[in-house]
């Protein structure tokens, strides 16, 4: 399946039924690996109870997957406790929880200008209902945040640092390590958004130093959409802002304390559990380093190409200045990012997002908010150099059209 | 502040990106007027009312705009073709010109 130095590609079988060149895979994988489909129709086909809550057979495998995917996801962030794994709707749940749960009035925060909406909103909701200060540090020209500044942002009174490990814009992979050392050492708590770097590039707790990793389970982690979740290091306690069925000492009226029922809330989302535990085992199969490899030598004929291309700016960083994924935002001199959308999807059958990708300070910080927004084309294991090159090919001719608009 | 359009002696209201208001409103000679102002289109040409008269009867028969994909289909005409007529692309370009309130989403 992975091939050697001189074609260092992933060769995935791309099912026939896809019908086009899907460049989005930071808004979801797709497709995903033919065994995820195969195992959540199979395992909810035959076992498709409610795990924890009933003493037969059936229940108790159900049950079984379910703790066997939090040994998966223990092993794969490098934790000491499945059951500090635990499982919500999305990223954006996760991070909802793990912010409200560890910041209140009075608290200081220091997070970043590369942010998803999953981070910004909540902190900004906080900020205007509880007086949360909150402390957004920049990006250079490149699309990195600098380490030092942030840890130079650190009060007496700073509770958390939330960071994206990786930009849903730029793609960018951030210098976490830093940042998560300075926090173990201040008491700080580093809430660390892996929605676009957990199955792409290495997201260890211990080495990052983060409490808290919050991650989505359709990106790269290859399984449906509607379940995420987050790693809980062991030592920190998470507030409880719900409260609900647990499936277990249900006499009990204050909701249960320990993990991982006290971040879990009512029934689980147990066929998008089982999608998990099957893109988690393709996973640990291909190898992360290989899917990452094969993103990265597909991004380089990407970033090149477009560069190459009159008229095209491509943001963030080049090749070789720092560590990134398969993930580029660029524009068309005069056109609209949503045009160049609209012309890649009709004329091209090539998949992209344009807009301002849920990440508005990025594109203040860019000044593409008021152009609205950027193209952005992302790279998964499924995508082939052809891929590349066609998109490339289809940007070069947007381009030379709109060149001959103009000279008309 | 309301934006108008004078048209053979008819004053008709635009939204604020210069749509009209009323679909109504619309004949050949709103067109071609819009087609001027807006789009900088001196003659619109058969390819021109293909496009226009394809997005023009999906809205009138939907009430609201086709996508793109299906103009495309019905017009045998490449999207980079339609971007070509009308410089503003299907949605500020050609929708305005056919008459309909501005897009959300589809075309």
């Amino acid at each position: 399946m992975w091939c050697d130095s001189r074609n260092p590609f992933l060769d995935l079988a791309i099912p026939s039924e896809v019908g086009m060149i899907y460049l989005d895979n930071a808004a979801t994988s797709f497709p995903k690996p033919q065994e995820v489909y195969e195992f959540i129709d199979a395992f909810y086909r035959k076992t498709g109870v409610n795990p924890g809550r009933s003493g037969f057979d059936l229940c108790l495998a159900a049950g079984s997957l379910v703790d066997g995917t939090r040994e998966l996801l223990c092993a794969f962030f490098g934790g000491t406790d499945p059951n500090r794994a635990v499982f919500t709707a999305n990223a954006t749940d996760a991070l909802n929880l793990a912010i409200f749960g560890l910041v209140g009035r009075g608290d200081h925060v220091v997070s970043t200008r590369l942010e998803h909406n999953s981070v910004v909103r909540p902190l900004w909701t906080l900020h205007e209902d509880a007086g949360v200060d909150v402390d957004w540090v920049g990006f250079d020209s490149r699309g990195y945040v600098d380490s030092q500044e942030v840890i130079g942002r650190l009060r007496p009174n700073t509770r958390a640092v939330l960071m994206n490990h990786a930009s849903n814009v730029l793609g960018t992979v951030q210098d976490v390590a830093p940042v998560g050392r300075a926090c173990r050492e201040r008491g700080v708590h580093l809430v660390l958004d892996a929605s676009q770097t957990a199955g792409v590039v290495p997201v260890k707790m211990d080495e990052l130093g983060a409490d808290v990793v919050c991650f989505t389970g359709h990106k790269g982690l290859m399984g449906p959409m509607g379940i995420g979740g987050m790693y809980v290091r062991e030592g920190v306690e998470i507030h409880q802002t719900r409260a609900g069925g647990t499936g277990v000492r249900s006499a009990e009226r204050r909701h249960l304390t320990e993990y991982p029922f006290r971040m879990e809330y009512g029934t689980p989302n147990l066929p998008g559990i089982a999608g998990l535990h099957a893109g988690l085992t393709w996973l640990n199969h291909v190898g992360v380093a290989a899917i990452h490899a094969h993103e990265l030598a597909l991004w380089r004929i990407l970033r090149e190409g477009l560069a190459a291309i009159p008229g095209v700016t491509v943001h963030g960083q080049e090749s070789g200045q720092g560590e990134h994924i398969g993930v580029l935002s660029f524009n068309v001199d005069r056109f609209e990012a949503a045009d160049v959308g609209t012309l890649l999807d009709v004329d091209w059958n090539i998949a992209c997002r344009t807009g301002l990708h849920c990440a508005p300070l990025v594109h203040e910080s860019l000044g593409t908010d008021r152009i609205h927004g950027t193209v952005r084309l992302s790279l998964g294991p499924f995508n082939s150099p052809e891929h590349v090159e066609k998109a490339v090919s289809a940007v070069a001719e947007i381009a030379s059209m709109r060149r001959a608009r103009r000279a008309s | 502040m309301m934006l108008f359009l004078e048209c053979s002696g008819r004053r008709l209201k635009l939204s604020d990106e210069g749509f009209l208001v009323h679909a109504r409103d619309w004949d050949d000679d709103v067109a071609r007027l819009l087609a001027r102002t807006a789009e900088g289109l001196d003659e619109l040409t058969d390819e021109h009312w293909t496009v226009i008269r394809c997005i023009r009867g999906h809205y009138l028969a939907r009430r609201r705009a086709p996508q793109v994909r299906a103009v495309c289909q019905e017009t045998q005409l490449s999207l980079k073709r339609i971007y070509e007529l009308f410089p503003s692309g299907p949605a500020k370009g050609a929708c305005k010109v056919a008459g309909l309130p501005r897009p959300d989403g589809c075309v």
